[in-house]
């Protein structure tokens, strides 16, 4: 469960000091289907990177399944961020020098598995979102939906409780942004708790939640049936 | 909590780091090429010490590492007072000292050369001249002097006078021809005629010759009588010097206060004595070798350095060009640590290979020095497991900036648009 409360944050920029969020209190509980909205500039990526324990609060409190994430050292968040969340950026963020399933296999390297035992697993999550035959392709002999859902398979290899997505289908056409989505319902009926940022009103539309910002405020929060 | 580096971490970190380095080949390569350059500077340096120490070891050996010579002081000469004129040592001091048995003496020869002029040598009609020396039997010895044909000196040469003759190279070249052996051959030296017992063999004429107990002489021009023939022949009462070979190199001081003691004793404190050892020249040129080595090295340090900056500024920016793959991996687990421990691999990965390349180019500069100097030059191996560590830890110091500030990063760098 994520529990942000009285959450602030600015940013500076030259001598001035920009809010970006302003008092954002919010609950997310476990298995919840969350859309972020809102125009550019209202902090809904600065947000998500605080919800992803990217970012650090100014002030107000984040307690992620009940542990205070402000004032956790770098190895503790580093465990958090391995094992607890799963992130899909944009970009897709695939490293091009190695093949994709070593790609998958970051998080597992850094969650202190067994070389074999990352391989599998690694393999596992390519089969579950269709590339196990693309396994030693670099990234670069994919396509943006191939990247995308590659990603997706390094972003589940840990089994994390959280799936964090910033704009996943951004960089898509409507069709692969399509077959990226459906991946993240079926993720949701799995029970994982998803919270993606975007601008797209169909894409926000396989959320159950949407949560729009507006200069650093939330404006709206609605709960589809 | 504590996070554990997984097994085989090191492995597939250290595979991604030779990926990274591919990836800007032109770069690594030249960064490579700075440690190279230093490394085999390093290891040319040591190897061109050591083949200097054996050098000069050799040349010395030549003339005999642990020979001491003792002379008069000539400064002493009081003008006023006649008493005090001659070389200061006797042929009564010889036997004395002889007599005595000193334990930090093995050999000891009189050397008498009287007035240092060369003497005509006669063989038939053919001439040369020798720069004549009165010895005893242990002379060749002490100096490490070989015969190439013939005999040295026996006690009965020396003390019943024989009239017995060494001569040097240059000697037997101008009277028989360098080829034929002259042993048994009567020649003339001055008025005398001797009877050649043996050739001695040729020694270097390199500058260290002129230092030493040589005293300046050339070594192959040399014509060596038994001492009692040559006082009889000049009628010159004294010794010159008198030369020595301690039991060991430590031993060379204790020999020479041993002689002077004795001599001064016998000649109730009349004179002051000088003294030489080998080991004065051997404590002299390692000195000056020491510093040679020193300098070189200092000059090699420079050029390692440069090589370290190459790759501080290599790995800065890398790490500013992979800004958001750090972040990335920070978001998938990764701790400061662990990509503390991925920069540093990749820097000392850069300065390791060119750790090895610098160490071969240097053995190979080495060997072709030797090759083209005839010297017998070969790599320090010890300088081969220093250069080893120095560009490790070269990779390591230079490799630190730049890693921990890639260890630094925020982890929020990954969301950043390019």
């Amino acid at each position: 469960m994520i529990r942000l409360s009285n959450i602030c944050k600015s940013y500076r920029l030259g001598e001035v000091l920009l809010p970006v969020l302003k008092d954002i209190s919010l609950t997310i509980g476990a298995g919840e289907f969350v859309a972020i909205m809102g125009p550019s500039g209202s902090g809904k990526s600065t947000l998500l990177n605080i919800i992803g324990c990217l970012d650090s609060v100014e002030s107000g409190s984040y307690h992620l399944n009940g542990i205070p994430i402000d004032g956790a050292g770098d190895e503790e968040l580093a465990l958090i961020r391995g094992d607890k969340i799963g992130f899909i950026f944009q970009l897709f963020n695939l490293i091009p020098r190695i093949n994709a399933e070593r790609n998958v296999e970051l998080p597992l390297l850094y969650a202190g598995i067994a070389r074999h035992e990352r391989k599998r697993l690694a393999l596992a999550a390519l089969e579950s979102v269709g590339l196990g035959d693309r396994a030693l392709h670099s990234p670069m002999q994919l396509s943006g939906g191939q990247q995308q859902r590659v990603a997706i398979a390094r972003a589940l290899v840990n089994r994390p409780d959280i799936i964090i997505a910033d704009e996943p289908t951004g960089s898509l056409d409507s069709l692969a942004g399509r077959e990226i989505m459906e991946i993240f319902a079926k993720l949701h009926a799995e029970g994982k708790t998803i919270v993606i940022v975007t601008h797209e009103e169909d894409i926000a539309a396989f959320a159950r939640r949407v949560i729009r910002l507006r200069d650093g405020r939330i404006e709206r929060d609605d709960i589809r049936p | 909590m504590k996070k554990k580096l997984s097994p085989g971490f090191l492995l597939d970190i250290f595979f991604e780091s030779l990926l990274a380095l591919r990836d800007n080949r032109l770069r690594t390569i030249l960064s490579i090429l700075g440690i190279t350059v230093g490394i085999a500077a390093v290891m040319t340096v040591g190897t061109v010490s050591k083949g200097g120490h054996f050098i000069i070891f050799s040349e010395l050996e030549t003339f005999g590492l642990k020979s001491v010579w003792v002379y008069r002081d000539q400064a002493d000469k009081d003008p006023h007072r006649a008493v005090r004129a001659g070389t200061g040592i006797e042929n009564a001091d010889y036997a004395a000292i002889r007599a005595a048995g000193c334990p930090a003496l093995r050999l000891l020869s009189p050397v008498v050369y009287g007035r240092r002029d060369k003497m005509l040598v006669r063989y038939g009609n053919k001439y040369g001249n020798g720069q004549i020396n009165g010895v005893g039997a242990d002379y060749l010895e002490i100096n490490n002097d070989t015969l190439m044909y013939g005999r040295s000196f026996r006690e009965e040469d020396i003390s019943r006078n024989r009239q017995v003759a060494i001569i040097g190279t240059d000697v037997q070249r101008d009277l028989f021809g360098p080829l034929s052996n002259p042993v048994g051959r009567d020649i003339r030296i001055g008025e005398r005629k001797f009877t050649v017992i043996g050739v001695l063999a040729a020694k270097s004429r390199d500058f260290l010759a002129s230092i030493g107990s040589s005293g300046g002489q050339d070594a192959n021009n040399r014509l060596l009588v038994p001492y009692t023939v040559f006082q009889q022949m000049t009628g010159f009462k004294d010794i010159n010097f008198l030369q020595a070979e301690a039991i060991s190199l430590p031993d060379a001081d204790t020999a020479v206060s041993q002689i002077i003691r004795i001599l001064k004793r016998h000649h109730s404190d009349r004179f002051t004595y000088k003294s030489g050892t080998m080991a004065q020249y051997i404590r002299t040129t390692e000195n000056i070798l020491k510093w040679v080595t020193f300098i070189g090295v200092v000059a090699a340090s420079v050029s390692l350095f440069v090589g370290g900056m190459g790759i501080m500024n290599i790995m800065s920016t890398s790490v500013l060009e992979r800004t958001r793959e750090i972040g990335l991996r920070k978001a998938l687990g990764a701790s400061r640590k662990e990509i503390l421990i991925q920069f540093l691999l990749e820097a000392i990965l850069i300065s390791f290979i060119g750790g090895i390349l610098g160490l071969i180019l240097g053995i190979l500069a080495g060997y072709s020095l030797a090759f083209f100097s005839h010297i017998p030059l070969e790599p320090s191996w010890p300088m081969v497991l220093v250069s080893m560590a120095v560009s490790i830890g070269v990779g390591l110091l230079s490799g630190y900036y730049p890693a921990h500030h890639a260890a630094g990063l925020k982890p929020v760098e990954a969301f950043r648009f390019e």
